[in-house]
């Protein structure tokens, strides 16, 4: 039952390649995450969508109406689309109050009720209506650029890296409030960010892009403990990557024998194991297995202090060193010999 | 002060440096005169070329219009830093001797003009005349269809059909001369009518050009742009023709251009020897053959012969030294001309 | 000392409004009713008032468009129309009229008044306006249009309003160019209050009449100043957010093109083609004749001189402020400051008209000299070199001296190193700014300048006077081509200044 369909969508911009065959569909009331580095396409995706740009090829349909078609378009002003941007981009020669109704119709009665209405779903404070846009914080603006864009009441709401221009306390805050705001009104929604942590916590449906293309899609935990690759794995979060002998299942490595989701491959590869997977004890001369948890010993050769957490590094057997975040603790000292071991399943990356 | 003094010197020393020899390079030299000038730029500057040439005295110009200048020297005061002042017609001249500030000509110099060209108190001295004419478009007005008085043209007849320079020196002039023949009243009331009926340029030249291209059929103004133009290439005055008004009419206003050596000059022996020179034989001669086509007005000086003579022109006797510049631009200004 | 020295040369620059309160209030009310209460008067500000109601939204109307098909469309060409419509400032204003005259002799009165300004001064709008749009965040059109507003609409209610900071000031800077101006009304014979003052100096020097003259035209400056302050409200109209924004893409104009085209075209076909064909014509008919070298090559050193000397002078008048307003911003300084505008914004007439008066009866020893039509230029240019020296200095913050510093700079050697080579540009710059000015004045470089002084600008406006339109064509191409180049400055400066 998917609301928005995009097919074989393509743009260029004279020899650089935006976007390149991409494919989506987006369940009504559900939320996507398009996430990916800058410059891979994202936003000109979310541009197309919004209307402001036309494809060079390609659909988008959003409920069985065909807004693009090739260069065809429907124009972004009947398109029915929110769309936040980036910092707001809320009128600087506006009031907070004329901000919101900007798209309301200037002679509707209930105008002023429906402005009210808006600012406290979007948890603002009345006091403000009257003030101009400079006068708010950078959360307080990226609510009224919310409550503008819900005033239309719209089909699908775009958020391009709304939070980015936030410190990191308050991008969360304003993250969880706007993902229920959305929630609550139904709006099916589209978030472009290249912040994988934000994307991983907001989305129902996450979308990897890069280079114009999109290399993944899926939920956010089957991307994350699943990537198709090894430069999707490093963008969604740290990663261990290590070489592998697969055996059916099973894979041989630096942790030892371990676990894998591969039950047919055999040979050698890469596996993937993220760092919360990772244990780390620090009495030595354990033996090679601590319950059901594989280890193997370990030198601390180099340790990083960030407050609440440490990054080692350690010396594996070999010349094999990995890098590891851990929460600090006052046993681990550079030199320290420690035992390291991993849970769960190791991921087999595709060649 | 120093430092301001040096920097006019520092310009003109620069000055003198980018072009070839000029006149005011030597401002400052001992043997040299400031002149104040109303006349037409290229006439002083024909005179002031050749007067140069011969004597070695170097002369500085400023040129501006006749009220301008006389009434910034009564300004100025005995601190004007002129020595000369020409103009094109008298009311400036009087202006400036009723302040008092005109060293009285030298004898020889006054005795060559006739009386009726200088002032009675001698301190100034008639240098060029000019006579006022209609100039009219020949393809539209005829013989009969002329303005027979000059007070015709405040006639509502005449409504938007001439043009006049009323900013003007010259104009103003004539005013004056009207003002003497025919008193307060009547000016003001021929003023309140030409209000009416004029169609104002600045410039002489340009009423003339405006009548030669059929935007006026005729303006009120002096004979010599029209005699200037045909000895060019007379592309503004093809269609032009002159009436003159005579019988003693206002409008055969005679005006003369005057020249006087203020008092508070401190080149008096070369300013005297200027006016000597310009009233002579020499600075008269560039009357008739110059491009100026002004009337000569020294004692036996023939004038451009394509002009109609002096002689002919039967204008009103007027007193030159009494037309009352002050009470003119009143006038003017409350008819709302100014 | 600094401030002392700013506050001093703020005074000397309200001379010339001091003197029009003055003026108002010694002479005897009888004489002032009499003097403004005459038709005459009335005559005078219908003509000033109906001069600025028509060319100033036909400025702005022909300014946005160009602006918007320049920086927004695209339009072919785009660079190529951006510079021609800023080109016709290298064309003093009575040149053009000049041109008109020439092409079109009866051509005179209120339409000719309003075409001939709107072509002389529509650049002064285009350039804000352009660079106003150069800055505008495309976002927000985007916005508005996912808000459902169609095209026009995002226009008005969002483009414009953005853009009004900057047509409010290229308004009155027209307008104060429109009640300041002699040569272009006097040639097609169009009274203003600035020809009326002329025509009355010339009559009676600085008589009752032109001071009162001077008194009504000071109010109209006022309210212009007024109504600017008004239109421009108090609202901030800068980008929020961080961050450089997206440069829009031009808008398709399609088949439109051919009929967007011919705006640019027509416009500089009047505002460039009529000039240069005229003085063009002028200079084939003229032949070698008209070329007298003597005379060209003594006012082209004079008025060079002149330049010189002025924008260097201007600059230096221009300095303390400048450095206050930046190192020492505070409220007092930023009043001091507002005072050089007020001052610049009388017209050249009143203050020639003030200074001739001043000198004459109170300094007699700084009469007719060279400090005097230097104080009027200064009073009339110091906007141009503040602006330039300001926007300088600030690129030398106050860090970079003391980075300097800590690696062993003296102070002196710091400033020099370090803040003086950074401000030398925009100080050069202003005084090119400035000097452009001087090199175009006419009205207060006629009644201030020293005896024997003769200016490209006053030979051009005698020759013409006498209807020797040949003989005054190679000053005027002369003045032409010294302004280009400056021209071309402010071009690339205002490009610079909106960030690219």
């Amino acid at each position: 039952m998917s609301f928005l369909n995009i097919r074989s969508l393509s743009k260029r911009y004279g020899t650089v390649t935006a976007l390149d065959d991409v494919d989506l569909s987006v369940a009504s009331g559900s939320r996507t995450a398009i996430v990916g580095p800058s410059g891979s396409g994202k936003t000109t995706l979310l541009r197309i969508i919004a209307g402001f740009d036309t494809p060079d090829r390609g659909e988008v349909v959003l409920d069985d109406i065909v807004l693009a078609d090739g260069q065809e378009s429907v124009p972004a002003h009947r398109r029915g689309i929110g769309v936040v941007a980036q910092d707001g981009a809320l009128f600087p020669h506006l009031t907070i109050e004329q901000n919101i109704g900007f798209g309301l119709d200037r002679r509707a009665a209930d105008r002023p009720v429906r402005i009210r209405e808006l600012m406290d779903m979007v948890g603002l404070d009345r006091s403000m209506l009257e003030r101009s846009p400079d006068q708010l914080s950078g959360g307080q603006q990226q609510r009224v650029a919310l409550a503008r864009a819900l005033a239309r009441k719209p089909r699908l709401m775009l958020l391009d890296e709304p939070f980015s221009a936030l410190d990191t306390g308050l991008r969360a805050a304003t993250r969880k409030a706007v993902a229920q705001v959305l929630s609550d009104a139904g709006i099916a929604t589209i978030l472009v960010t290249h912040d994988q942590s934000e994307a991983l916590s907001f989305a129902d449906q996450l979308a990897v892009m890069r280079s114009g293309k999109l290399v993944q899609v899926g939920s956010p935990q089957h991307v994350y403990l699943h990537p198709n690759d090894v430069l999707t794995a490093e963008f969604l979060g740290e990663a261990l990557l290590l070489p592998a002998q697969l055996d059916g299942g099973q894979a041989d490595c630096a942790f030892g024998r371990i676990a894998v989701n591969d039950k047919d491959g055999r040979g050698p590869a890469t596996i993937m194991i993220r760092p919360e997977q990772v244990v780390l004890m620090t009495s030595p001369g354990l033996p090679h297995s601590s319950g059901d948890v594989p280890t193997v010993e370990a030198v601390v050769v180099g340790l990083d202090f960030c407050g609440s957490t440490s990054e080692l590094l350690l010396h594996i057997g070999g010349d094999r060193r990995i890098s590891l975040r851990q929460p600090s603790s006052d046993a681990i000292s550079v030199g320290a010999s420690v035992a390291i071991g991993m849970r769960g399943t190791a991921h087999v990356l595709k060649r | 002060m120093k430092v301001t003094n040096s920097l006019t010197l520092a310009l003109l020393a620069l000055t003198a440096s980018v072009a070839a020899v000029p006149a005011s390079s030597h401002a400052q030299v001992a043997d040299s005169i400031t002149i104040y000038n109303a006349q037409h730029e290229s006439l002083t500057q024909e005179w002031v070329d050749a007067f140069t040439e011969e004597t070695g005295i170097v002369v500085t110009v400023r040129n501006g219009s006749d009220m301008e200048l006389g009434n910034q020297i009564v300004q100025e005061g005995a601190a004007s830093p002129a020595d000369v002042f020409l103009t094109e017609n008298s009311p400036a001249m009087a202006l400036v001797d009723n302040a008092g500030l005109f060293e009285p000509v030298n004898q020889d110099t006054l005795d060559q003009v006739p009386d009726h060209f200088r002032a009675a108190d001698g301190k100034w001295i008639g240098i060029a005349a000019r006579s006022t004419v209609f100039a009219y478009d020949k393809t539209k007005l005829t013989e009969d269809t002329l303005p027979k008085s000059m007070l015709d043209l405040a006639d509502p007849s005449w409504k938007g059909r001439w043009a006049a320079s009323p900013s003007g020196a010259d104009f103003q002039a004539i005013v004056g001369a009207l003002l003497q023949l025919k008193g307060e009243e009547a000016t003001a009331a021929w003023l309140a009518g030409m209000k009416q009926n004029v169609t104002t340029y600045r410039g002489n030249s340009t009423a003339m050009k405006a009548v030669n291209a059929g935007e006026v059929e005729g303006a009120l103004i002096y004979h010599y742009y029209y005699f200037g133009d045909q000895a060019k290439t007379g592309e503004n005055s093809g269609n032009v023709a002159l009436h003159y008004f005579r019988h003693q009419d206002p409008g055969a206003f005679v005006s003369i251009s005057g020249g006087g050596i203020l008092a508070s000059s401190q080149h008096k022996q070369q300013a005297q020897a200027f006016l000597k020179w310009l009233t002579g034989a020499d600075g008269q001669q560039i009357l008739k053959d110059g491009t100026s086509f002004e009337y000569a007005v020294g004692k036996g000086a023939a004038s451009n012969p394509a002009l109609v003579p002096l002689n002919d022109l039967q204008a009103p006797d007027v007193a030159p030294a009494s037309l009352d510049s002050k009470k003119v631009t009143d006038l003017m200004t409350e008819a709302g001309l100014l | 000392m600094l401030s002392g020295l700013a506050a001093v040369i703020a005074l000397l620059a309200l001379l010339p409004l001091g003197f029009v309160v003055w003026v108002a209030l010694v002479t005897g009310w009888d004489t002032v009713a009499a003097m403004l209460f005459r038709p005459k008067v009335g005559e005078l500000l219908v003509n000033t008032v109906l001069l600025i109601l028509l060319t100033l939204p036909a400025c702005i109307l022909l300014s946005v468009t160009l602006a918007w098909l320049t920086e927004r469309s695209d339009m072919p060409g785009a660079r190529l129309w951006a510079w021609l419509s800023v080109a016709p400032l290298a064309i003093p204003a009575f040149v053009h009229s000049y041109a008109w005259i020439s092409l079109w002799p009866r051509f005179h009165g209120l339409p000719a008044g309003v075409a001939v300004s709107v072509v002389a001064y529509f650049p002064f709008l285009y350039l804000p306006v352009a660079a106003a749009f150069r800055r505008l965040d495309p976002a927000l059109e985007d916005q508005a249009a996912s808000l459902g507003l169609p095209p026009l609409q995002v226009f008005c209610r969002v483009v414009l309003p953005q853009l009004r900071l900057a047509i409010c000031g290229g308004a009155l800077l027209v307008g104060l160019h429109l009640l300041a101006e002699y040569g272009l009304y006097v040639m097609i014979r169009f009274d203003t209050f600035t020809t009326a003052i002329v025509d009355q100096f010339q009559s009676t020097y600085n008589g009752v009449a032109a001071n009162m003259l001077a008194v009504v035209l000071v109010l109209c400056c006022f309210a212009l100043l007024a109504f600017e302050t008004l239109a421009r409200g108090n609202r901030r109209y800068a980008r929020l957010g961080s961050g450089a924004a997206r440069r829009a893409a031009p808008v398709r104009l399609g088949r439109a093109k051919p009929v967007c085209l011919l705006i640019p075209v027509i416009t500089a076909l009047f505002a460039l083609g009529v000039p240069v064909y005229t003085l063009g014509r002028w200079l084939v008919a003229g032949g070698t004749q008209i070329w007298r070298l003597n005379d060209i090559g003594l006012a082209l050193g004079q008025t060079l001189l002149l330049c010189l000397i002025g924008g260097v002078a201007t600059t230096a008048a221009a300095l303390p402020m400048a450095w206050l307003s930046i190192r020492r911003p505070s409220r007092s300084n930023r009043l001091l400051e507002s005072f050089y505008y007020l001052a610049s914004s009388m017209p050249g007439v009143v203050i020639a008209l003030a200074l001739v008066t001043v000198a004459v009866r109170v300094v007699l020893p700084l009469y007719q000299t060279l400090a005097t039509v230097l104080l009027a230029y200064i009073i009339m240019f110091l906007p141009r070199a503040l602006v330039s020296l300001r926007a300088s200095i600030a690129q030398a913050p106050v860090e970079l001296e003391q980075a300097a510093a800590s690696l062993g700079r003296s102070p002196a050697a710091s400033l020099w190193s370090v803040t003086v080579r950074l401000a030398a540009p925009g100080a050069a710059a202003g005084m090119a700014l400035s000097a452009l000015g001087i090199m175009n004045e006419l009205t207060a470089t006629q009644m201030l300048a020293p005896n024997g002084t003769r200016t490209l600008a006053m030979a051009f406006w005698a020759l013409s006077s006498e209807i020797d339109y040949a003989g005054a064509a190679p000053y005027a191409l002369i003045m032409v081509l010294f302004s280009l180049p400056m021209t071309w400055l402010l071009y690339s400066q205002s490009k610079r200044i909106a960030g690219r």
